[in-house]
C-alpha cells in the first residue's frame, strides 16, 4: 500500500517536473501564462480609468465666490473631469471632440443669486456617447444640489443621514481591481493548464502518458500541479501590479495566500479539462478568453451580485468566479458580500474544485485515442 | 499454465467498429513468446486500430485481447508494465533532452530508483546517442528519434515490444542499425510486434508475418510459407520478337497474370499448378526465346496477389 503511494506520488511529481521544463522551453506560450493575466489587469484598469471621468470644460465668465463655490461642487461629483477655459478655446474643444461638455458660467451667476433671481447655467454636450451624455445630465443637477447645500443651507430642507456599513469607503477601482485579479488568475490558470494538456494531444505525447501503468488521476494531478506552479509566476506578477501600482494592499494577507491557491487550484483543473477536451492549443487560448470576459462582467466585477437583477444573480452563482470574488474582496477589504460567510464561501469554492477534480479524472479515464 | 509458456499476445475475434464503418472484423491471431510477429495491411486496413487496441489505447466493440496472459480490459496495468510502445510518431518530447525524456519515463514507468542512471546509460548506450544525452531531441535526426524511441520502449524492461513502422522515414544506414537492435531483442527473449509496410522489412525481421485488409486477416504465415502457399512461380521470359498470343496464354489452366513490357513477359502462376513447362511450349511455338527464369514470388507480389493491392497504395 505504502509502496503504491510511493509511486503514484512519484508520478505526479515527475509529471509536474515535466511540464515546467517543458513551459520554460516554449517561450511563446510561457510568455503568454505570464503576460496575458497582468495585461488584462491593465487593460481593465485602463478601460476603467478612461471611462470613470467625463472631460469638462468650464468657461468661467464670473469668477465670484458663488461661481467659485459652484465649480468646486462640480470637480468633487467624481463625474467630471474638469478644466476652465476662454469661450472660444472650449468651442474648440467641444467641436474637435477633447471635451464632452462645456459649461458657461453666466457673467451675472454671483450678482443673480444675490438678488435671489434665476440663474441660467449654459451647457453644450457632445452627444455622441449616451453614457457620457447621461453622466453629464446626471451630475450637473446634482452638482447643483450639492453647491446649494454648501452655499445656501437654509434653503435646502431635506439632508442626508448617512449611515455607513464599513468603516471607510472603497473607491470604484480598488473595488474592481480585486474582481479583475480573480479574472487574471482564471485567464491565467485555465491557459497555462489548457495548454499543457492540449499539447500532448497535439504532439502525440499523451501515448507515453496513457500508455504507462500509473493511474490516470495522478497523471492529471501531476499536469495540474505543473500549471500551479508555472502558474505562480503569472500570480505574483499580477498581485505586484495590484499592490504596488493600483495600489490595494490586503486586509488579510492569509485569506488573499489561501484564496489565490485555491482559485488556482480551481481553474487549472478547468484548464486541465478543456485541454484534454479541445486536444489544441490555439481553440484552448481562444476559449479560455471567451468563458472568462463574460463571467468577469456576470460574477459582481463592479460591485455586489445582489446589487444586480435576480436572473443574472441566479446565473452568476453557478459559476464559481462568482465565490471567488466574494472571498478575495473580503481579503483585501473585510467586504461580506453574501449571507454565506467566509466558510461557507470557501466550502462552496472546495466543492467546486472537488468536482471538478472528479469529472477531469473521469475524463481522462475515458480518453482513448482514435483510429 | 505457467506464464512462459502462455502466448505473448492472443487476440480472440476481436471486432471495432465505429458507427456504421467495421475498422477489424472478427481477427483472432497468436503471437509465441520470443517471436517478431510482423502485421501487415495497406494504409486503412485497421493495422493501427489494431495495435490501439493491443495496447489498450482503444477499446474493442467485442473479443478479447491478453498479453502475457493478462487480460486487458481487466489487468490493464499490468499488460502496460509488460508492453514496451515505439509509436510511429516517436511521442518524445521534442523540446527536452534525451536524458529527460529517459528519466522521465523511468519515473512514470516505476524503474526502481536504485537502477535508474545505470538503465538509462545503459539504454542510450545500446542505441549509440550517449553523447547526445543532453541534446534536445528537436535538434535529432529522424534515425535518433527513433532510437531514442526504441531505448525508451525498453527502459522499463518490457516483455512484449511493439514496434510501429519501426523505420518509417529513416535513412539505409539507420534502418539497418535498427533491425539489429530489433534482432538483437529476440536474442534476449523479447517478444517483437511489428508493423511495417517494408515488405523487406518484414522478410529480414519476422519469424511469421499476418496480412490483415479490410480489418479481416487475409492470410498467417512465416516468409517462406507465405510465398510458397500463396505464389506460384514467376516465369520471366525475354523474347526476340514481341510475343503476341496473349490471350492464349491468359487461358492457359494454371496462369493467374501476364505482364508484357516490349520483349520481357512476366508470367505469375497458381500455387500448386504444374503450368510452366507448357507456358515455355507456348512462347517457343511462336518466337524464339533468349533468356528464362522461373523463380518464387517476392512478398510484394503474394501481397499483391492477396489483398488485390501494392503495399504502398
Amino acid at each position: 500500500m505504502m509502496r503504491e503511494i510511493a509511486y503514484q506520488l512519484r508520478v505526479i511529481w515527475a509529471t509536474a517536473r515535466k511540464d515546467v521544463r517543458s513551459a520554460l522551453t516554449d517561450r511563446l506560450f510561457t510568455l503568454l501564462g505570464l503576460f496575458v493575466p497582468a495585461n488584462v489587469l491593465i487593460l481593465m484598469s485602463l478601460f476603467v480609468l478612461a471611462g470613470s471621468n467625463a472631460p469638462t470644460t468650464m468657461v468661467m465668465n464670473d469668477t465670484g465666490p458663488y461661481a467659485q463655490a459652484f465649480y468646486q461642487a462640480m470637480s468633487q461629483a467624481h463625474s467630471f473631469r474638469l478644466e476652465t477655459a476662454t469661450a472660444e478655446e472650449a468651442e474648440r474643444r467641444l467641436a474637435a471632440g477633447q471635451a464632452v461638455a462645456v459649461v458657461t458660467i453666466p457673467p451675472d451667476f454671483d450678482s443673480s443669486l444675490q438678488q435671489g433671481r434665476p440663474v441660467q447655467v449654459g451647457v453644450e454636450i457632445n452627444n455622441l456617447n449616451t453614457d457620457f451624455t447621461n453622466d453629464i445630465r446626471r451630475a450637473i443637477p446634482l452638482s447643483i444640489t450639492s453647491f446649494y447645500a454648501k452655499v445656501f443651507p437654509n434653503l435646502v430642507s431635506v439632508t442626508v443621514n448617512e449611515t455607513d456599513l464599513y468603516a471607510h469607503d472603497t473607491d470604484y477601482i480598488p473595488y474592481l481591481a480585486v474582481s479583475i485579479l480573480v479574472i487574471a488568475l482564471m485567464m491565467g490558470g485555465m491557459m497555462q493548464a489548457g495548454t499543457t494538456s492540449a499539447r500532448e494531444w497535439e504532439q502525440n505525447t499523451i501515448k507515453e502518458l496513457l500508455l504507462s501503468p500509473a493511474s490516470r488521476t495522478a497523471i492529471m494531478l501531476g499536469k495540474m500541479l505543473g500549471a500551479f506552479l508555472v502558474g505562480l509566476g503569472s500570480t505574483v506578477i499580477v498581485l505586484a501590479v495590484l499592490i504596488l501600482l493600483v495600489g490595494v494592499a490586503p486586509e488579510y494577507w492569509l485569506e488573499v495566500i489561501g484564496f489565490t491557491f485555491l482559485a488556482l487550484l480551481i481553474f487549472n483543473t478547468l484548464g486541465t479539462l478543456l485541454g484534454t477536451l479541445v486536444r489544441q492549443r490555439m481553440p484552448v487560448i481562444a476559449l479560455t478568453m471567451g468563458i472568462s470576459l463574460p463571467l468577469f462582467f456576470l460574477s459582481g466585477a463592479f460591485g455586489p451580485i445582489s446589487f444586480s437583477t435576480p436572473l443574472l444573480q441566479a446565473v452568476a452563482k453557478i459559476f464559481p468566479v462568482y465565490y471567488q470574488i466574494v472571498v478575495l474582496q473580503h481579503a483585501f477589504h473585510g467586504f461580506s458580500l453574501n449571507t454565506l460567510g467566509l466558510a461557507g464561501n470557501t466550502l462552496v469554492l472546495a466543492g467546486f474544485a472537488l468536482a471538478l477534480i472528479t469529472l477531469m479524472a473521469l475524463v481522462l479515464r475515458r480518453s482513448t485515442i482514435g483510429h | 499454465m505457467s506464464q512462459a509458456k502462455m502466448p505473448a499476445v492472443e487476440m480472440v475475434h476481436l471486432v471495432k467498429r465505429f458507427g456504421s464503418f467495421t475498422a477489424v472484423d472478427d481477427l483472432s491471431l497468436t503471437v509465441e513468446p520470443g517471436e517478431i510477429f510482423g502485421l501487415l495491411g495497406p494504409n486503412g486496413s485497421g493495422k493501427t486500430t489494431t495495435v490501439n487496441m493491443l495496447s489498450g489505447l482503444t477499446s474493442p466493440t467485442s473479443g478479447e485481447v491478453r498479453v502475457m496472459g493478462y487480460d486487458l480490459r481487466t489487468h490493464t496495468r499490468q499488460v502496460r508494465q509488460v508492453l514496451g510502445a515505439v509509436h510511429q510518431e516517436t511521442a518524445l518530447y521534442e523540446e527536452l533532452s534525451a536524458w529527460v525524456n529517459l528519466d522521465f519515463h523511468a519515473d512514470l514507468f516505476g524503474v526502481p530508483r536504485s537502477e535508474k542512471k545505470a538503465r538509462i546509460e545503459q539504454m542510450l548506450a545500446l542505441v549509440q546517442l550517449s553523447d547526445r544525452k543532453d541534446s534536445r531531441v528537436s535538434t535529432f535526426s529522424g534515425g535518433m528519434k527513433r532510437r531514442l524511441a526504441l531505448a525508451r520502449a525498453l527502459l522499463h524492461e518490457p516483455q512484449l515490444i511493439y514496434l510501429d513502422e519501426p523505420t518509417l522515414g529513416v535513412d539505409v544506414q539507420s534502418r539497418r542499425a535498427l533491425w539489429d537492435y530489433i534482432l538483437g531483442l529476440r536474442r534476449q527473449g523479447k517478444t517483437v510486434f511489428i508493423t511495417t509496410n517494408y515488405l523487406e522489412e518484414a522478410q529480414a525481421l519476422c519469424s511469421r508475418i499476418a496480412i490483415i485488409d479490410h480489418g479481416r486477416l487475409v492470410a498467417l504465415d512465416t516468409p517462406e510459407d507465405l510465398k510458397q502457399n500463396f505464389g506460384g512461380n514467376v516465369v520471366e521470359i525475354e523474347t526476340a520478337l514481341p510475343f503476341e498470343a496473349l490471350v492464349e496464354l491468359q487461358a492457359l489452366a494454371g496462369v493467374q497474370q501476364v505482364e508484357q513490357d516490349g520483349l520481357a513477359l512476366k508470367v505469375a502462376t497458381r500455387a500448386g499448378d504444374r503450368v510452366v513447362p507448357q507456358i515455355i511450349n507456348l512462347v517457343a511455338q511462336c518466337c524464339e526465346i533468349r533468356n528464362i527464369m522461373v523463380r518464387e514470388p517476392n512478398l510484394d507480389e503474394v501481397f499483391l496477389r492477396l489483398t488485390g493491392t501494392a503495399l504502398r497504395d
